[in-house]
C-alpha cells in the first residue's frame, strides 16, 4: 500500500477492483464503513456480485480479464472530458516528458518488438534529452512527442462503447463509475483504489496495476491521506516476504539478485548496472554493501569486494519464478525441495501436472502445522501408487503464529511485533528455529571444508546464539543494522555506508530499531493526526505512513486541502512539518529547484504515467491466455511479452470446447489451500463443500439445479463440485456475443476435515509478463452435470 | 441498572461470520456440517448446538440491482417469552440484563418451548448419560449472560468488526437505530427497525434492510393467548389440582395445536 488501513476512512470515494476485502480482508471494513458513513462512496468492480458489492453503493461487473480496457476507459474519460488534476499532472507526474521519436505504436505493439525473444528493446521508449543530458519538457503539455500527448492519443481508442463491449459492462453503470470516480480530480478530493490478486493473477498484471497508478496521478490522488494504490495484501505477512527479498530475483529491500552476465563479474560492474544515475536508488550501493555485511560480517572486506561472489547468481536471462521450477522439475533439473508453508498440489496453477513433477523430486521437506496435499501426494489417498513413487518426503510440524514470536508486516508496511501466547504443541517449531537450527548444522558440517564451492556458507556470519533455540532480539538487531566497529546501532538508513562500516540486514527497515526500543513492539494508539498512528508499530520507510507524501501540498508546499494535511512547508521553522513523517528531504526549500520533485525514488523525482516494463511503456489491453474473443482494440491477441514454459505443463483450451470463462477466488472462512481452515471444524462447518457458482441463465441452458452434482472440465483436467445457481453472476453482454462465466473458491482439496475438488485442477500455468505469477484470473471451461 | 440490548445493523454486516465462530468457540459447541443448501448459507437454521446463522438471502432491487441480504439470525430474547411461558418447569427466565435463559438443571427436555418459540430459536439437544440413556436439554443463545456478569460484552458483538453487532444502554442504541434507519433509507426503502411490540419488544433489536417476512421473521409476533391462559392461569391451579405430569401432557397439546398454526402462516421464507 502507498497509504495503509487505516486512511481508507478518509476517502470520498473507493474503488475497490481486482479485491474482495469484506470477505478477504474483512477488518478493512471497519476503516470503509467510517468513509461511508461519513458519506464516502464505494465503488466494486468485480466479474461476479461479491459480499463487498453488497456493501459498495456501486457495482460495475467486468469480464475477468478486461481491467486495462476498463480502467483504460475512465482514463479516456477523464482525459477527454479535462477531469485530471491539472496543477498536479503538470508539476509532479513525468506528462511534460518528450519521448524519443523511435517511440510508436501501432495495432497493439509498440516499437522495439523483437518476435524471436518475445521482448521488446526499452531503450526505444526513451525520454529525450539535451546534450548536457537533461530530459526536454513541454510543460505547456501540447508538444505532440510529450507523455501527455502520447498517453492521450493512446487511450483515445478506448472510447465507453468499445470498452463495454470488451468488459460487458452495463453503459450507464460505467458511466456512473467513471463520473463517481473521476469526481476525485477535484483539488481537495481524494479517491483510492483497493486491489489484490484480481488485479495480478493475469498475463497482463503488472500493466493492470499500471492502469491504476495512472488514473491516481492524473486526479491527484497519490501521497495524500484517503488516496493511493494499495495492494491488500493476501496473507498476514506478505508483505514481509517481499520486503525480505522472498521472490527469486530481490534481496531484502526490492535489490537486485547478481546474475551470471559479463556486468556482473564484478561487484562494481554489477553496482554499476544496478544503480541509477538519479533519484533516491543512487544510494544502492550503501544498502548493499551494508546487507552483505549482515550475512558476511568480518568476512566481508574490499578486498573480496565484500563477499559478492560468495552470493549465488542467477543465470542470466533464466527465470526462476514458482512455474519455472515447477517446469524444472517436471524436466528433473531439480532434486530437492523444502516447502515452508505452502501446498501447491491444491495453489498451484495446473495443480494436476505440479502433482505429477513432484515426483521428480529425490527428496522433499514440508514445513507445516497439518499434513497437507503435497506433503501426501505419494500416498493412495491423493490416487497415486505409492510404490512407484521414490521422492524422499519429510514432514516437520510447524508452529501456528500463536505459538511463537517475531513480527509480521501489514499490507500497509507496518512492522507489528507479536508476542508468544502459548508454547507450540509437541515437537512442532517455529519457522525461524527450523531455518536456524538447519544453519548450525549446515555451518557445522562445512567448518572444515577447504572446497571453495563451500567458502560462502563458511564465510556467512550466524551469530544468534549458542542454542538451538535462537536469540530473535539479535535478529532484530542486525536487521535494522550497526555500525561493525562500536555495534551502535544505526539510527536510519541515510547513514548506512559503502565502506563496509555499517551492516543492515534490510535497509528499507533501518530504523526500526534504533539504541535500545525495537519500535515494532510499540502499541501507543493515539492519533496525533490524519489517523497516522506514528506511535503505533513501526512502519518503513523511516515510520512513513503515506509514501510520496511531499505530493499532498502543493507547489508551494502548502495542502491541497485544510482536512487533508499530510506535511506542509513551513517557511518560518524552514522544515517540513505535518502528520506523518516528510517522504522528501526535510529541510529542503522552495529554492531549490527540486522542491516539486515528490517522487524521489523515480529518476527526474516524476510520478510515472509513462514507464518501461516489459510489454510496453503504456498499459494497452490484450486477451487472456484463453479468452472468449478476438481482441476488439487491436490485431494482437496475447500480452506479447509473455513467456511460455514447458509445453506439455502448458495446456490451452478453445472457445469451441470451453466456451465459459472461469475464475477462482477464496471466501471469509477458508484461507488460501484450506490447510489451516480445513482442518479446523468451527470453520471447516461454514463452508463444508466445494461449489462452483453459475447464473441462471447458464444453469438453464445446461439443464442444472441449484445443489447438482456438476463436472468443470478445462484443456487441464476436470473437477467434481456442486452447482450454486445464483443470481450474483450474470452473463457477459460482449460486444458481438453473451458468455456465461463461473467462479470457484479454490480452497478444497482431499485432505482435512472437509474436503472438495482442487479447482487449480483447471487453471493454466501461463504467467504475467514481468512477474510470472499465474493467469488464475481467467481461463476457459465447460460445465455439465454429473450423471 | 440501565436496560441493555444487543442492536444488529444488517445493513453493516459483510456477512463474514465471525459471529458465528466466536459464538461456538465462547459456548465450546460442537461443529456441524450440513448438506450443500445451495448458497453460502451453512446451517439451514438455528440449532441446539449452533445458536446463530449467519443467513443469506438474493434478491433483485426494483431499480435493477441486487440486494444480498445477510443477517445474523440468533433468539430475540423476547420481553414477553413464549418459550418462557410454555416452560412447564419454570427452567426459562429473564435475567438481569433482559436476556432469556434456560436453566439446564431444571430442564426436562420436554420441547414445550421449542414448539412455542415464534423464531425457531430454542432447540433440543441429545444427551447419553453415565447409563447409555438419552436425554434432551433446550439450548439457545444466552446473550452470552455469563460474558455480561463479568462486564464483557456478548462473544459476537467482541467479534464484529464492522460494528453491525453492538451491546450496551438501551435507550441510547434505539435512538441511534433511528438516526441510521433515516440514513439508510435511500438505499433500503423498505429497511425498518424490528423490535415488535406484540411481545413488548426484544432485547435483540435489529435494524432490518427489507421487511422481516423477507427474513423469515414473523411481522408482527404475539405469545398466544392458551400461552398466557396456560402459564399464569391452568398451571399453577393445575399442579395443585392434578400434579405436574398431567398437566404437562395437556400444555403439550395445547402447544401443539395452537401454536403449529401460528408457525406455519409466518416466517419459513426459503433462502436464496
Amino acid at each position: 500500500m502507498t497509504n495503509h488501513w487505516n486512511d481508507l476512512k478518509h476517502a470520498d470515494v473507493l474503488m475497490i477492483i481486482g479485491a474482495n476485502p469484506a470477505e478477504n480482508h474483512p477488518i478493512s471494513f471497519k476503516w470503509i464503513l467510517k468513509a461511508l458513513e461519513k458519506g464516502g462512496k464505494l465503488i466494486s468492480v468485480d466479474p461476479r456480485f461479491t459480499r463487498t458489492s453488497q456493501m459498495a453503493n456501486v457495482y460495475g461487473q467486468l469480464r475477468s480479464g478486461t481491467d486495462i480496457a476498463f480502467i483504460g476507459g475512465m482514463i479516456n474519460y477523464i482525459l477527454e472530458n479535462e477531469l485530471f488534476h491539472k496543477e498536479y499532472v503538470a508539476a509532479y507526474t513525468n506528462a511534460s516528458y518528450i519521448v524519443e521519436d523511435t517511440y510508436s505504436f501501432n495495432d497493439g505493439m509498440f516499437s522495439g518488438y523483437d518476435i524471436g525473444k518475445r521482448s521488446y528493446d526499452k531503450t526505444k521508449w526513451a525520454f529525450k534529452k539535451d546534450k548536457e543530458g537533461k530530459t526536454l519538457k513541454d510543460p505547456t503539455l501540447k508538444d505532440p512527442k510529450c507523455v501527455f500527448q502520447l498517453m492521450k492519443k493512446h487511450f483515445s481508442r478506448y472510447d465507453i462503447d468499445t470498452v463495454i463491449g470488451v468488459t460487458g459492462t452495463a453503459k450507464e453503470t460505467y458511466l456512473d463509475i467513471c463520473k463517481t470516480y473521476a469526481s476525485t480530480g477535484e483539488v481537495g478530493k481524494a479517491g483510492t483504489i483497493l486491489y489484490a490478486m484480481g488485479g495480478t493473477q493475469h498475463t497482463v498484471g503488472t500493466q493492470n496495476i499500471r492502469s491504476y497508478a495512472i488514473l491516481q496521478l492524473l486526479l491527484g490522488n497519490i501521497g495524500i491521506s484517503g488516496g493511493g494504490v494499495n495492494a491488500l495484501r493476501g496473507e498476514s505477512n506478505v508483505q514481509g516476504s517481499t520486503d525480505f527479498g522472498l521472490l527469486y530475483d530481490n534481496v531484502p529491500g526490492y535489490m537486485q539478485v547478481p546474475t551470471t552476465a559479463e556486468t556482473d563479474f564484478t561487484y562494481q560492474g554489477f553496482l554499476d548496472r544496478i544503480t541509477p544515475k538519479e533519484g533516491y536508488w543512487v544510494n544502492k550501493p550503501k544498502f548493499y554493501t551494508s546487507m552483505m555485511k549482515s550475512f558476511y560480517g568480518d568476512n566481508a572486506t574490499k578486498g573480496n569486494e565484500f563477499g559478492y561472489h560468495y552470493l549465488p547468481k542467477l543465470a542470466a536471462g533464466k527465470n526462476y519464478s514458482f512455474m519455472r521450477l515447477f517446469d524444472a522439475m517436471h524436466r528433473k533439473e531439480l532434486e530437492g525441495l523444502l516447502l515452508f508453508g505452502s501446498n501447491p498440489a491444491v495453489g498451484g496453477p495446473n495443480a494436476g501436472k505440479e502433482i505429477e513433477s513432484l515426483s521428480n523430486l529425490k527428496w522433499m521437506v514440508a514445513v507445516d502445522l497439518f499434513e497437507t496435499e503435497t506433503s501426501s501426494f505419494w500416498q493412495k489417498e491423493a490416487g497415486a501408487d505409492p510404490a512407484s513413487i521414490q521422492t524422499e518426503v519429510i514432514f516437520l510440524p510447524a508452529s501456528g503464529s500463536f505459538e511463537k514470536e517475531g513480527s509480521v508486516t501489514n499490507s500497509g508496511r507496518w512492522m507489528q511485533y507479536r508476542w508468544q501466547a502459548i508454547k507450540p504443541k509437541g515437537e512442532s517449531k517455529a519457522d525461524l528455529e527450523i531455518v536456524h537450527m538447519l544453519a548450525r548444522r549446515l555451518k557445522e558440517m562445512y567448518k572444515n571444508s577447504s572446497n571453495p564451492a563451500d567458502m560462502p556458507m563458511k564465510a556467512l556470519t550466524w551469530d544468534y546464539g549458542e542454542s538451538d533455540h535462537p536469540d530473535i532480539d539479535l535478529v532484530c538487531r542486525e536487521i535494522n543494522g550497526y555500525d561493525m566497529k562500536t555495534k551502535q546501532q544505526v539510527k536510519k538508513f541515510g547513514d548506512l555506508k559503502d565502506d563496509g562500516s555499517t551492516c543492515s540486514g534490510n535497509w528499507i527497515y533501518c530504523g526500526f530499531y534504533p539504541e535500545n526500543e525495537n519500535l515494532s513492539k510499540r502499541r501507543d494508539n493515539t492519533d496525533e493526526g490524519m489517523s497516522n498512528f506514528l506511535n503505533w508499530s513501526y512502519a518503513w520507510p523511516a515510520n512513513r505512513r503515506i509514501l510520496y507524501n511531499r505530493a499532498s501540498a502543493d507547489l508551494n508546499g502548502k495542502a491541497w486541502s485544510k482536512t487533508r494535511v499530510g506535511i506542509e512547508w513551513n517557511a518560518t521553522e524552514g522544515k517540513w512539518k505535518g502528520n506523518d513523517v516528510p517522504d522528501f528531504v526535510v529541510d529542503k526549500g522552495p529554492n531549490d529547484p527540486t522542491f516539486i520533485d515528490p517522487f524521489i525514488m523515480m529518476a527526474g523525482g516524476k510520478g510515472a504515467l509513462f514507464a518501461s516494463i516489459n510489454e510496453g511503456p503504456l498499459p494497452e489491453h490484450y486477451e487472456p491466455y484463453e479468452n472468449p474473443m478476438s481482441n476488439s482494440f487491436s490485431s494482437v491477441q496475447l500480452n506479447p511479452a509473455v513467456q511460455f514454459g514447458e509445453e506439455e505443463m502448458n495446456a490451452q483450451g478453445d472457445v469451441s470446447k470451453f466456451p465459459i470463462v472461469a475464475t477462482t477466488y477464496r471466501l471469509s472462512e477458508h484461507w488460501q489451500s484450506g490447510a489451516m481452515t480445513r482442518s479446523q471444524e468451527w470453520l471447516a462447518e461454514l463452508v463444508p463443500h466445494m461449489f462452483v457458482e453459475i447464473s441462471e441463465e447458464l444453469a438453464k441452458e445446461k439443464g442444472i439445479n441449484n445443489k447438482d452434482k456438476i463436472i468443470v472440465s478445462s484443456a487441464r483436467g476436470e473437477i467434481n463440485a456442486y452447482a450454486m445457481v445464483t443470481k450474483r453472476f450474470k452473463p457477459y453482454k460482449l460486444k458481438d456475443k453473451t458468455v456465461h462465466h463461473i467462479g470457484m473458491p479454490w480452497h478444497f482439496g482431499y485432505k482435512g476435515i472437509v474436503t472438495g475438488g482442487s479447482a487449480n485442477r483447471l487453471t493454466p500455468h501461463i504467467g504475467d509478463a514481468n512477474s510470472t505469477i499465474p493467469e488464475y484470473k481467467a481461463f476457459l471451461c465447460d460445465v455439465r452435470r454429473a450423471k | 441498572m440501565a436496560e441493555t440490548i444487543k442492536l444488529v445493523d444488517v445493513t453493516k454486516c459483510d456477512g463474514c461470520r465471525a459471529c458465528m465462530v466466536s459464538c461456538k468457540n465462547w459456548n465450546d459447541l460442537p461443529s456441524e456440517m450440513e448438506d450443500f443448501h445451495g448458497s453460502y448459507q451453512s446451517h439451514e437454521k438455528i440449532t441446539a448446538n449452533t445458536w446463530n446463522v449467519l443467513t443469506f438471502n438474493e434478491q433483485e432491487r426494483k431499480d435493477g440491482g441486487l440486494d444480498w441480504l445477510f443477517r445474523h439470525s440468533s433468539c430475540l430474547h423476547c420481553t414477553e417469552a413464549a418459550c418462557e411461558k410454555a416452560c412447564p418447569e419454570n427452567a426459562i427466565s429473564h435475567t438481569e440484563f433482559g436476556s432469556v435463559v434456560v436453566d439446564y438443571d431444571t430442564c426436562v427436555g420436554c420441547g414445550y418451548c421449542v414448539q412455542a418459540c415464534s423464531f425457531d430459536a430454542i432447540n433440543l439437544a441429545t444427551y447419553i448419560d453415565k447409563n447409555g440413556k438419552e436425554f434432551r436439554k433446550a439450548q439457545k443463545c444466552t446473550q452470552c449472560t455469563d460474558r455480561l456478569e463479568e462486564g464483557l460484552q456478548p462473544a459476537c458483538a467482541t467479534a464484529c468488526h464492522t460494528g453491525a453487532i453492538v451491546y450496551g444502554d438501551k435507550d441510547e442504541l434505539l435512538s441511534s437505530a433511528e438516526d441510521r434507519l433515516a440514513q439508510i433509507k435511500e438505499r433500503y426503502p423498505n429497511a425498518n427497525i424490528y423490535n415488535p411490540q406484540g411481545i413488548s419488544g426484544t432485547n435483540t433489536v435489529y435494524i432490518l434492510a427489507d421487511k422481516p417476512t423477507t427474513y423469515g421473521l414473523p411481522e408482527n409476533p404475539k405469545v398466544a393467548l392458551s400461552q398466557i391462559v396456560w402459564k399464569d392461569y391452568a398451571q399453577p391451579i393445575g399442579k395443585m389440582m392434578l400434579g405436574a405430569t398431567t398437566m404437562a401432557v395437556i400444555g403439550s397439546f395445547i402447544a401443539t395445536n395452537l401454536n403449529k398454526k401460528n408457525h406455519s402462516s409466518e416466517g419459513d421464507q426459503s433462502h436464496e
